[in-house]
């Protein structure tokens, strides 16, 4: 079966002053239709990288990204926008910038776009999706800035999911402040991915954000590490050797 | 038939490795008094599978409760065959003081022994490959556990036996995590130091 997303031999290279630097290194892996892929990584190990590349806002220079069997480097920039608009959604939930005296339900109709719909299909829609994760219509005619952190992340995914997406993908759940309502969240991902048969790619410096996850990651220097074993390349990172680890290997020493 | 009980003071009982193990089984029979099998269980179910609990030593860690005066161990018929028995456990008079003075106690902290670090201590040149090798599916089984740890029910009204099994599970990813880190930062350190023909 065609996997939803794949990760081929996927490399990615930054310039960090008068070098670069490599960010992730023959990464490879694949999240399945309903499946829930949980990727664990401290900060700056490239695990948010990574889920631009998946998302195809920014593109590997090495390997291979799909989405449903099509590389994403293949696809226009157009093409690009659409998926992103359509079958793929992305979440970073420390991103939140509403509209200025947006109301919620606004915010969440107006990610549908121009597909052809009333403004009063989308609001419908997107009431319907506010519904779904648990906020009030009441609340969606409050101004979308007024809102608590915990609200607001309820909105994003409300956002990502008015769209119908088949594989949602989710850059650090772990900020609301309140950890009742993070636990609560946690569900409602794992149950919304689970009842749309959607797929699931969450990344967190948290590994209990990652809890219920189907196959459980961890990033490192570029690499990955999998419960998985099938489908994963741990390379170790290929780095020229230091002058003193040179000289220790020389012969006679 | 009722096992002889020795008598004990409320503290002398919290002695040696098994004492976590001992005092939750303890508040378990407080909860609810049960046979072994459903103490086993019930064990499991609370900790998580990260214990890696073995069933035949929950029936050793009742026997020394028995032992040490703080359950009562009797025959009870069972309730699908009442002609067979089995050995239903009770918390005796002492039970509820030695639980409380469990709680007020502070245990010492257990020695770090991860098996990793006694090859690290020892490890030569030569071994440096092997070492990233076992790093790697350390940090594989960590993440293994991790899967283990059954997710939270992340519903809205709280009873208390929810929030601590909440702070049980946070425990053990707290130190997968930190695990995790460490691993992957000595893989780092190895890395950086070993030549790229070597590995």
């Amino acid at each position: 079966m065609t996997p939803l997303l794949s990760f081929a031999n996927v490399g990615k290279r930054f310039p960090d002053g008068g070098r670069e630097i490599t960010v992730l290194d023959g990464v490879s892996f694949e999240v399945q239709r309903g499946t829930f892929v949980g990727l664990y990584g401290g900060r700056r190990t490239g695990k948010s990288t990574l889920l631009r590349l998946a998302a195809g806002i920014e593109a590997p220079d090495t390997g291979t990204v799909r989405f449903q069997g099509r590389a994403l480097i293949e696809m226009t920039g157009a093409q690009r926008v659409r998926l992103l608009r359509g079958a793929l959604a992305f979440m970073a939930c420390g991103d939140w910038r509403p509209n200025l005296g947006e109301s919620v339900v606004d915010h969440v109709a107006m990610s549908l776009g121009s597909d052809g719909l009333t403004v009063r299909d989308a609001r419908r829609r997107a009431l319907g999706a506010l519904d779904l994760v648990g906020l009030s219509a009441t609340s969606g005619s409050e101004p979308a800035d007024s809102l608590s952190l915990s609200e607001r992340t309820l909105v994003m995914l409300a956002r990502a999911l008015v769209r119908e997406p088949g594989l949602l993908l989710v850059d650090e759940p772990a900020v609301m402040p309140n950890l009742g309502d993070r636990g609560r969240f946690y569900r409602l991902l794992r149950e919304l991915a689970s009842e749309r048969a959607m797929g699931l790619l969450v990344v967190s410096e948290e590994i209990g954000a990652l809890q219920g996850a189907d196959v459980l990651m961890s990033i490192s220097d570029g690499s990955l590490c999998s419960t998985e074993e099938q489908g994963t390349v741990v390379p170790l990172p290929r780095r020229a050797p230091s002058p003193a680890a040179a000289r220790s290997e020389r012969p006679g020493r | 038939m009722t096992m002889a009980r020795a008598t004990t003071s409320t503290r002398r009982w919290m002695q040696g490795a098994s004492t976590p193990l001992r005092g939750a089984l303890l508040g378990l029979a407080l909860e609810r008094p049960g046979h072994g099998g459903d103490l086993a269980s019930r064990l499991v179910a609370r900790l998580g599978d990260t214990w890696r609990i073995d069933t035949n030593d929950v029936y050793r860690l009742l026997d020394q409760l028995v032992a040490d005066g703080l359950l009562d161990a009797h025959e009870e018929p069972r309730r699908e065959n009442r002609r067979r028995t089995r050995m239903v456990y009770r918390p005796t008079d002492q039970a509820e003081s030695a639980m409380t003075a469990w709680m007020e106690t502070l245990l010492p902290r257990e020695p770090v022994r991860l098996g990793l670090h006694a090859k690290l201590a020892v490890a030569r040149d030569q071994d440096a490959p092997r070492l990233l090798v076992a790093l790697l599916e350390y940090e594989r089984e960590c993440l293994r556990l991790a899967q283990l740890v059954a997710p939270e029910s992340g519903t809205q009204q709280r009873s208390w036996a929810a929030l601590v099994m909440d702070c049980t599970r946070d425990a053990v990813w707290g130190q997968l995590q930190t695990d995790i880190d460490w691993a992957a930062r000595t893989r780092r350190r190895i890395n950086e130091r070993m030549p790229v023909q070597s590995r």
